[in-house]
């Protein structure tokens, strides 16, 4: 006679009685499920239904839209060029979206890690900056040449962005370096310019860059407003990023420095092979958000007037046929700042994981 | 006497030369030297005095202004003016620094402004009121109706201000709602959470124009809160340059009040039915020259953006969407209170 073996597979629970036991182990816990749940899909069903089942879809549909109770995606196929080119020439705007394209391209590259090396990656940059640089400036091969002034939308928010992370990067290490400098009256000052930076706010400096130092610098040092901007904005992101970097060197045990000096590396090759790589490693989480914190403050450019994506979005809505429209064209910028945002700590996610940072 | 008028004509053969009697450090040289006038743009829009179009390109009444007087600075605006995006806080200290030669941005003339600010205004070319728009079904017909309701303004602006000081003065009951943003005032207005929505005329027409129940669901109340009076800016330092946006804004409404308008501009030339007009289009010299520009300067002007009505209608009047009445910014002869100065 056969011994009867225990079906281990019955043990297991089927998906019902999973659910059951995580969501309605008690009456009260399912009562809080069905009214979570209920609430849920009433919010995802009202959006649904406002963003697509009553919505007007079409370009210049603005007696449609008037008449809808719904979304009205029209006034986003209409003005779109001006969201994402702002005040840039009609004719041009190729040029811009390209420009664009290329800038995305540069960021998306260098997140492959066949670029991390000390001379790929600079020289990524520093190409796909020049070429994004020209193509929206112009003035060769016939294509007439577009200032500052006009650039706007999309291109303009990723032009500050890319500036100041070029930079802001290179600049937090000298900071973060310099803070940790054995003279004492160097890390001091370093502390006390860093400090101060970081005590005021992000807005009152870009005003000062913009507005005062005009009055401050001879002619000849004062360059065009947006760099100015770029420029306080890059020494804004450096304070911030240079405690972070510091904050990941100091993270390394002091065994790691001692072995190297005992190697007999000299400071270069310290702090080029042992030290930042490690240090950056530390502080991926903090730097990827400081990244993307970088990224969502550009909008603060529109106090000091330039077109920025958040600008032009206002420009967009803001005429005589669709001024009405102001929610559909929030929606929209806040859709393009989802895509990046969302992409950049989703690739955070990714380098934390092969870097291995939990487990070191 | 005699002196004097000895004097007078020894100014006047030595201020002969072309743009001699223009001080070396105005902004008039500089902007005539750079070949572009650096105009104030908007950071976004303002509805009907600066917006984008589809193409991204301006419109609206200040910026045809800016065209106007890029035309008569360089004879046609088209590659003699750029619009500088500036934000409401940057106007004056990019006004000071250079970064725009001349701030015409919706700005009220206010007496801190004037003095403390060291800017200049030019004779006012819009005057602005705040007045309160009602569902008509509360069948308001003056402010004083709506004691014992509530009204809407935006936050910290001097509408809020002025509403403040008219409902005290005039002893009417009322909660003030504030709204810092625009959009939020209009939308709180419209779920019919104040009786009372108190804006700047123009605005008030556009919202007017979009209401979700329609247009006839809303009233304009007549009763004017406040005014404002909005000029051109140049620094305070600069006579000569002032002096080319005062005879700008009158040059518009000299050939509105003559009937010159950018359509006829041309046959009116060719036939001046008077001596100020011959002066005027450049027929006979010294309308341009005594500013330091080119005598047929308001020809130019108006041949390209055309008189003070045509402006007007294109942007805010009866040719747009918005449908603003002309009311008080009329020539006098239309009841309004604007006139041209006299071209002898």
């Amino acid at each position: 006679m056969q011994e009867l073996v225990p079906h281990t597979t019955a043990i297991r629970p089927s998906p019902f009685s999973s659910l059951r036991a995580r969501y309605f182990s008690t009456p009260l816990n399912g009562a809080v499920t069905l009214v979570c749940a209920t609430v849920a899909l009433w919010l995802l069903w009202s959006a649904f239904d406002w963003a697509v089942l009553h919505a007007v879809f079409g370009t210049g549909q603005r007696e449609a839209c008037l008449a809808a109770e719904g979304a009205c995606w029209s006034v986003v196929s209409s003005r779109w060029r001006i969201v994402l080119f702002g005040l840039y020439p009609f004719e041009e705007q190729w040029r811009s979206g390209l420009a664009c394209l290329v800038m995305g391209a540069v960021i998306a590259l260098s997140c492959a890690p066949w670029f991390w090396n000390a001379r790929r990656l600079p020289l990524l940059w520093v190409t796909g900056f020049a070429t994004f640089y020209l193509l929206m400036r112009g003035g060769f091969f016939g294509l007439p040449v577009v200032t500052e002034q006009n650039w706007g939308g999309l291109s303009l928010t990723l032009f500050i962005f890319a500036a100041v992370c070029i930079l802001g990067m290179p600049l937090a290490i000298c900071f973060a370096l310099l803070r940790r400098s054995k003279l004492p009256w160097i890390a001091r000052t370093m502390a006390l310019v860093i400090d101060t930076i970081r005590s005021l706010p992000l807005l009152s400096i870009m005003f000062t860059f913009a507005i005062v130092l005009p009055f401050v610098l001879p002619g000849w040092l004062t360059g065009d407003k947006l760099y100015r901007v770029i420029v306080g904005y890059a020494l804004f992101f450096a304070c911030y990023q240079a405690e972070i970097i510091r904050g990941g060197i100091q993270a390394l045990p002091a065994g790691q420095e001692e072995a190297a000096m005992a190697l007999g590396l000299g400071y270069w090759h310290r702090v080029g092979y042992i030290v930042l790589p490690q240090a950056f490693k530390n502080a991926l989480p903090p730097t990827i958000n400081q990244v993307v914190i970088t990224f969502k403050e550009t909008s603060l450019v529109t106090i000091i007037g330039f077109f920025d994506v958040m600008a032009s979005g206002r420009a967009a809505s803001g005429t005589a046929e669709w001024n009405f429209a102001v929610i559909e064209i929030y929606v929209f910028v806040a859709l393009i700042f989802f895509v990046f945002v969302f992409s950049l700590s989703r690739y955070g996610a990714y380098l934390e994981r092969r870097l291995d940072v939990g487990r070191r | 006497m005699k002196i004097l008028t000895g004097l007078l004509l020894t100014g006047t053969a030595l201020a002969t030369p072309v743009f001699a009697d223009v001080a070396a450090d105005s902004r008039l040289n500089t902007v005539l030297d750079r070949g572009t006038l650096m105009c104030s743009g908007h950071n976004g829009s303002f509805l009907g005095f600066a917006e984008v179009d589809d193409k991204g390109n301006w419109k609206g009444v200040d910026i045809d202004l800016c065209r106007a007087l890029a035309a008569g600075l360089f004879g046609t605006s088209e590659g003699h003016l750029e619009i500088v995006p500036v934000s409401w806080a940057q106007r004056w200290p990019a006004l000071q620094s250079g970064d725009i030669d001349v701030v015409i941005k919706v700005s009220g003339w206010t007496q801190s402004r004037d003095t403390e600010l060291n800017l200049s205004f030019s004779r006012p070319y819009f005057i602005g009121a705040f007045q309160a728009m009602s569902p008509a079904s509360l069948g308001a017909e003056s402010i004083a109706d709506l004691d014992g309701g509530s009204m809407c303004a935006a936050a910290g602006t001097s509408t809020e201000r002025a509403l403040a000081t008219y409902l005290e003065s005039n002893g009417i009951q009322a909660e003030v709602l504030t709204f810092e943003n625009g959009d939020e005032l209009r939308n709180a207005y419209f779920e019919g959470r104040c009786d009372g929505y108190v804006e700047w005329a123009p605005s008030l027409a556009a919202a007017r124009v979009d209401a979700p129940d329609g247009a006839e669901a809303h009233t304009i109340l007549p009763d004017v809160i406040d005014l404002e009076a909005e000029g051109i800016i140049v620094p305070e330092t600069d006579p000569d340059w002032l002096d080319v946006q005062n005879w700008m804004i009158s040059s518009l409404w000299f050939a509105e009040a003559n009937g010159i308008t950018s359509e006829n501009v041309d046959e009116i030339k060719a036939n001046p039915t008077s001596s100020a007009i011959e002066k005027f289009l450049g027929v006979t010299p010294g309308y341009g020259e005594r500013l330091g520009l080119s005598d047929d300067w308001a020809y130019n002007m108006i041949k390209e953006v055309g008189n003070f009505a045509e402006i007007y209608d294109r942007n805010i009047g009866a040719g747009s969407p918005y449908n603003l009445p002309r009311g008080v910014n009329a020539l006098y002869s239309d009841g309004g209170v604007f006139f041209p100065m006299i071209i002898d």
